[in-house]
């Protein structure tokens, strides 16, 4: 039997067996949850990994692209944001640069600005579709 | 946590004993059809009937207490002292709800905090049960309790809060006052969280920032105006529940919120209830008010953020320690669920 399957096996048992038995609404509830808890952290786990590979790469694709665009304007809090996004290229550098592109709208121009979060928000769309696989 | 018998027992002879100090004239008190709701969520919820003798005579009086359990959703933004005021208020106007007694603030008495209020009359489905959906789809096709439901959010937009006394929940500054304090207030929820940096969200909230619409007016606002907040008695709203996130701000907030596809499951009827089409005729004619659905859509993304915050608080009270309760340990995947949400208001 695999952790998987052992896990798989945890809520099932929680679900049918304990959770019916209990009288107390209170922890009756709390079995259920538990189940619940330990099938969707089970469901997570399982798909970490290839998430992982592919968040990242999805990041690396966008701190390219998005490159161009930002050596084109003069813009210090956009170009600051995009170098720490490089550097580090995890989720608070991308809301660090997510905010500092809204600050420089007026600066960059409407078209840049939507050119810019519509490349952003299609990352940001793969990503929450991946977390949905385990979350819904 | 679940409260066992003997805890039960010497919890509620102590509320007996707080109640004889409160009501010097009355005799030989005894608590009867205790019930506690509400466990865990937010605050603790016992009603009960009082019985006791006063001038040689048998009386009655139903009760509902209310307890802040020191770590339940939100507690530090609603806090029960607000509430007492607010209910307080709301007795002198034309809107059902309960009226309150006592609000005490000593840890000394029943270990936290807590108010003691009329136990009004009726019931409250929980809209999300299938009793509940079935209740409400019955109700709906009789049609006497969505006109209710109309009405009671048109008198709660059209009464007079400064003659009631509510000012003291903090006029908006004209324009764009009154969302940019709701996002603050719900800003100030996600950090205090420590929850890990959402990228959807900082685009949401920038949006939002970017955004605002000007309220028309400032009214009182409910704040969660939904079934399952409201109590109801012979198919009519018998008062309006749930004081917690009420504030000064565009009604559109609550319009939007009973508009939204948040407060409804498998049916096109607002909140399980009302049509659509008859909530807006309705409430505009009822109001005088124009509902402005640009504005609404507005909220609704503000409400998304909202939920963010909500689940970001409960799933942290988890993590953290102050709660075990694992119903706030399941709202860790509530969060995506409604960024998933927000990503769609926001169009991708």
């Amino acid at each position: 039997m695999t952790n998987s399957d052992l896990l798989d096996r945890l809520v099932t048992t929680l679900k049918r067996d304990i959770a019916p038995a209990i009288d107390d609404e209170y922890l009756k509830t709390q079995a259920f949850m538990a189940s619940v808890v330990v099938g969707k952290l089970t469901r997570q786990l399982a798909l970490e990994s290839g998430h992982r590979a592919a968040a990242s790469a999805d990041l690396d694709a966008l701190v390219d692209e998005l490159r161009a665009t930002i050596e084109g304007y003069d813009e210090p809090g956009l170009r600051a944001a995009y170098t720490r996004l490089a550097e580090q290229r995890e989720p608070a550098a991308l809301c660090a640069f997510i905010e500092a592109l809204y600050a420089a709208r007026a600066v960059i121009g409407e078209s840049t600005f939507d050119r810019l979060r519509r490349r952003i928000r299609t990352c940001l769309r793969a990503d929450i579709d991946r977390r949905m696989e385990y979350a819904k | 946590m679940s409260a066992g018998a003997d805890d039960e027992a010497v919890f509620l002879a102590r509320v007996r004993e707080y109640l004889g100090t409160r009501m010097p004239d009355a005799r030989e008190l005894s608590l009867t059809h205790v019930q506690r709701i509400a466990v865990g969520w937010s605050h603790e919820t016992w009603l009960f009937d009082l019985t006791y003798r006063e001038g040689g005579e048998a009386r009655e009086q139903g009760l509902c207490l209310r307890r802040d359990p020191g770590n339940a959703l939100l507690r530090h933004m609603s806090d029960l002292e607000e509430q007492f005021r607010v209910l307080k208020c709301l007795a002198a106007t034309a809107l059902p709800a309960p009226k309150v007694f006592w609000y005490e603030s000593d840890p000394a008495i029943l270990d936290a905090p807590f108010l003691v209020m009329e136990k009004v009359p009726g019931e409250c489905p929980n809209p999300w049960g299938r009793a509940g959906r079935r209740f409400y789809a019955e109700a709906a096709a009789r049609g006497t309790l969505p006109a209710s439901f109309t009405a009671a959010l048109a008198t709660l937009h059209t009464l007079d809060w400064e003659a009631a006394g509510l000012g003291f929940l903090g006029v908006p500054e004209p324009g764009a006052g009154f969302a940019r304090r709701e996002i603050a207030k719900w800003r100030e929820l996600i950090d205090a969280s420590e929850h890990p940096p959402e990228p959807i969200l900082a685009d949401l909230m920038c949006w939002l920032e970017s955004n605002i619409p000007a309220p028309a007016r400032v009214t009182l606002v409910h704040g969660a105006y939904r079934t399952g907040n409201l109590l109801i008695h012979n198919d009519r709203i018998s008062a309006v529940l749930d004081w917690e996130l009420q504030v000064l701000g565009d009604p559109m907030y609550d319009v939007a919120y009973v508009l939204s596809d948040l407060n409804r499951e498998g049916t096109p009827l607002l909140s399980n209830l009302v049509e659509r089409d008859a909530f807006m005729r309705d409430y505009e004619a009822q109001t005088g008010f124009t509902i402005d659905e640009n504005a609404c859509r507005y909220y609704d993304a503000l409400y998304a953020m909202r939920s963010v915050a909500f689940w970001m608080s409960a799933s942290g009270l988890y993590r953290s320690g102050r709660s075990n309760d694992l119903r706030l340990a399941r709202t860790t995947w509530s969060v995506p669920v409604v960024l998933e949400r927000a990503a769609r208001d926001l169009g991708y």
